[in-house]
């Protein structure tokens, strides 16, 4: 059983704070899941804690933080993010902080980066911290912030002020097919990730997907120490003179249930390179060297596959060892995309013990990466160096997907 | 990571290595993109995803007999590319055009195609016809090779137990059934072998009698794995209607069960189509409005298990199991996933066990399995047009134990 460190008597009661929320918007799957319970452990959970207030930054025709407000008369609409904190109280009145700048019209600047507001709403957040002279635990989902220096303030103000802080993508929590934990303390030699969807954004995921593996390796994460993308023709030939370990991008695509049918008739067969080329428009690879000499490679390959898929070499084996993150997409295939109850279970146990369920360094490092994946590409896919990401971590030795 | 079991098939894998590749017939009813015949006989033909591996069985179709040839039919197309002929009858596909048996193994895929239903709503699918043609043959030949029916053996038990009979009269393996019980679990999870069950229930959907097959046998082979292994079913009713949810009020079946199995849908209808929320279904009231015609599969084993399968048509889109075992405090439940087409990686998880037996010649679990679900069908659609009566079913006293090994993919 978890220590509920606030109180043992009341439940935790928490503030969402929000771009948007709309209709398959992270903001609903997440605050969906405190207000309405979910799928777990073969019942229907419902957190031990209470979502009382939420502020949403856009409120457009597709909101349903309304209906919801009126649903769950609990949960106040907040217009500033200072009185989701405060519940008109002056001062902090939350237990945490739940933080979801994920969605929402903001611009994107000359790299492409879409300007989520994470680093603002966070400071609004840790403002009523310090006039509150009390801070709590915060969830940021996705990565910290497209902005490298403000993800590394945010990590750096969390640690200054003693908080739990949690981030990151539901891929390293989802399940897996097959469920296999990479081994604590393994040596691996090469790893990478095939995965689908945008820059600044699905990359991200991707490179969560990779850095939840490795970072289970032996002597534990030591960061990065450069970033080199690959693109378009520059990203065929890569994969031509073998730049990343190619049985290890068959492996990964072998995991894959979405492989795009590379013939027609054919539902399940193995791409050529000639048909890679037709079906993915436009490929991208990140690949990095980690400070311990690992080198790991993220693939995007839109068109050919829609699920992320990891292999390594593990512990000097040459069969490559591999799984795929099992997102259930409500893409058609399913109504609910489940792989937030995970996200909001771990989310749950950081809200009811004060501790984070795994370090928030793997999202401080993936951020990085993602930032530094993205500047690569605008320098014209130029190697770049990463003395920032010197990033050491320890990994949770217990796994933290979903298995139960 | 080396499993034993890897490191067995590795082993199989170097001894074979040089072995002549086994000769494949298969005899379908269609072969057209998407049936079951070209996305599982395909398998054969180009290999599939195993482990992390493009796996190319050993194996060498030789011939091919499809009964229909429907728009879109690609059984020649497939024998010009890969080199074998589509014979006129099942019996020249097993001796491709030579007077004798000239086949290792045969695939029957007796799925999809125009065939008629009978009052139960089964579809007449010639699979006891296509066997008996096959055994024919290896009895006229004096020989025998592993056979593979895919999904039930007979919409007629009789049919199916001849079936089971004969294989065990011409000593040849059989393997038959479903892809649920070898596809993917969320969570991965079996029951303990030789555990106590108290109740089981299993949530399906899809018409009857495919989808209806399909989950009861994902239920068959969770509920084999107790006590000393399967004894047979004592008897069967199947209702339908409000009759469904009074069942559930009055206690038949656990609702309990039914939230634990639910909690596992990635697929709940109705408010989450509408506006992507989470839903507790039973809790909520939810379920009856969604589900305009519930049906109930109630089945009681001899030696006292009772486990229900619910067809839930408009409340989700998968299927998932639910079970009390005693000692356990936590209810035991699972998705069977069904991987999205057209993919649908679920039949190379089968063809893989298929595969299995056709290399060792002895089937990774029992056909007796899919004999008493063949038969727990069948009694259930009697039980649907004799007025939803109760039926014993001595007929089905079907015993068998079930493989020691899980048998769905774990690695």
């Amino acid at each position: 059983m978890a220590v509920v460190v606030m109180s043992s008597t009341t439940r935790p009661k928490l503030a969402a704070v929000a771009t948007v929320f709309f209709k398959y918007s992270h903001a609903q799957h997440i605050v969906d899941r405190f207000l309405d319970g979910y799928g777990w452990n073969g019942t229907h959970h419902r957190p031990e804690m209470d979502l009382v207030s939420l502020f949403v930054d856009q409120v457009g025709d597709t909101d349903l933080s309304r209906e919801r407000a009126r649903r769950h008369p609990s949960m106040k609409i907040c217009p500033t993010i200072a009185e989701a904190l405060t519940l008109g109280t002056g001062k902090l009145a939350v237990d945490g902080v739940v933080l979801i700048g994920e969605h929402g019209k903001y611009p994107r600047n000359e790299k492409h980066q879409t300007q989520y507001p994470r680093y603002e709403f966070f400071e609004q957040i840790v403002d009523v911290y310090r006039k509150s002279g009390r801070s709590v635990p915060i969830f940021n989902d996705k990565h910290l912030s497209w902005n490298w220096e403000w993800a590394r303030k945010m990590y750096d103000t969390s640690r200054e002020m003693g908080f739990a802080f949690m981030a990151g993508s539901s891929l390293p929590v989802t399940w897996r097919t097959p469920s296999l934990e990479m081994p604590w303390e393994a040596k691996i030699s090469e790893a990478l990730c095939v995965g689908y969807g945008g820059v600044d954004s699905y990359d991200f995921h991707a490179l969560e997907t990779l850095q939840c593996m490795v970072e289970r390796r032996r002597g534990g994460e030591t960061g990065v120490k450069w970033i080199e993308a690959w693109r378009g023709d520059r990203f065929w030939q890569a994969l031509k003179e073998g730049v990343w370990p190619r049985e290890l991008m068959n492996s990964a695509l072998c995991r894959s249930h979405t492989l795009t049918p590379a013939r027609a008739g054919f539902n399940d067969i193995f791409p050529k390179d000639d048909d890679m080329r037709r079906l993915v428009k436009d490929p991208v690879a990140y690949r990095y060297e980690h400070a311990d000499g690992l080198k790991s490679t993220m693939l995007l390959m839109n068109g050919l596959v829609r699920d992320f898929n990891f292999a390594a070499y593990v512990n000097g084996q040459r069969r490559p060892w591999a799984t795929q993150m099992y997102l259930p997409m409500p893409d058609g295939r399913t109504t609910l995309a489940n792989f937030f109850s995970p996200l909001v279970n771990g989310m749950e146990k950081m809200f009811l013990t004060g501790k984070p369920t795994y370090p928030v360094e793997r999202t401080l490092l993936t951020t990085g990466l993602t930032a530094f994946g993205v500047e690569s590409l605008f320098r014209g896919q130029k190697r770049v160096e990463t003395p920032e990401l010197a990033i050491r971590y320890q990994a949770t030795k217990e796994s933290t997907f979903w298995r139960s | 990571m080396l499993t034993r079991r890897h490191f067995l098939q590795t082993t199989a894998a170097l001894a074979a290595r040089g072995a002549e590749p086994k000769r494949i017939a298969i005899i379908a009813t269609i072969y057209r993109y998407l049936s079951h015949a070209q996305h599982m006989g395909d398998r054969f033909l180009i290999g599939f995803p195993y482990e992390g591996e493009w796996h190319k069985p050993n194996m060498k179709v030789v011939s091919l007999y499809v009964d229909q040839k429907p728009e879109g039919d690609q059984s020649q197309e497939r024998a010009r590319e890969f080199g074998f002929q589509v014979y006129p009858t099942i019996a020249e596909a097993l001796r491709c055009g030579s007077s004798k048996l000239a086949v290792d193994a045969v695939l029957i895929i007796g799925e999809h195609g125009e065939y008629p239903r009978n009052e139960k709503g089964q579809v007449l699918y010639p699979r006891f016809e296509f066997f008996e043609q096959c055994a024919k043959v290896f009895e006229s030949d004096g020989g025998s090779v592993p056979v593979y029916n895919d999904k039930h053996l007979s919409y007629s038990f009789e049919k199916a137990k001849q079936m089971v009979d004969t294989s065990r009269r011409l000593r040849f393996p059989m393997l038959a059934g479903s892809s649920l019980p070898v596809t993917w679990r969320l969570p991965a999870i079996d029951l303990s072998l030789g555990c106590q069950i108290e109740e089981a229930l299993m949530v399906g959907v899809g018409g009857s009698d495919p989808m209806d097959f399909h989950a009861l046998e994902a239920l068959q082979c969770m509920v084999e794995r107790r006590g000393k292994g399967e004894t047979g079913v004592r008897a069967v009713q199947m209702i339908e209607g409000d009759d469904v949810w009074k069942a559930g009020d009055s206690g038949r079946y656990s609702k309990e069960l039914l939230t634990a199995a639910l909690s596992r849908s990635d697929t709940p209808l109705g408010l989450t189509m509408e506006d992507a929320r989470t839903q507790d279904l039973v809790g909520s009231g939810e379920l009856p409005k969604l589900v305009k015609n519930p049906a109930a599969y109630f089945i009681e084993y001899r030696d006292g298990l009772k486990a229900t399968l619910l067809m839930l048509n408009g409340a989700v889109k998968d299927f998932n199991f639910a079970a009390r075992v005693k000692g356990m405090r936590e209810i035991q439940s699972t998705q069977f996933l069904l991987t999205p087409e057209p993919n649908v990686t679920y039949s190379a998880c089968l063809m893989r066990k298929v595969e299995e037996m056709f290399e060792t010649g002895k089937a990774p679990y029992p056909v007796e399995r899919t004999l008493l679900v063949s038969g727990v069908l069948e009694s259930c659609l009697t039980s649907k047009i004799q007025e939803h009566n109760r039926l014993e079913t001595p007929h089905l006293s079907v015993a068998y134990r079930p493989p020691r090994e899980s048998q769905f993919p774990r690695s």
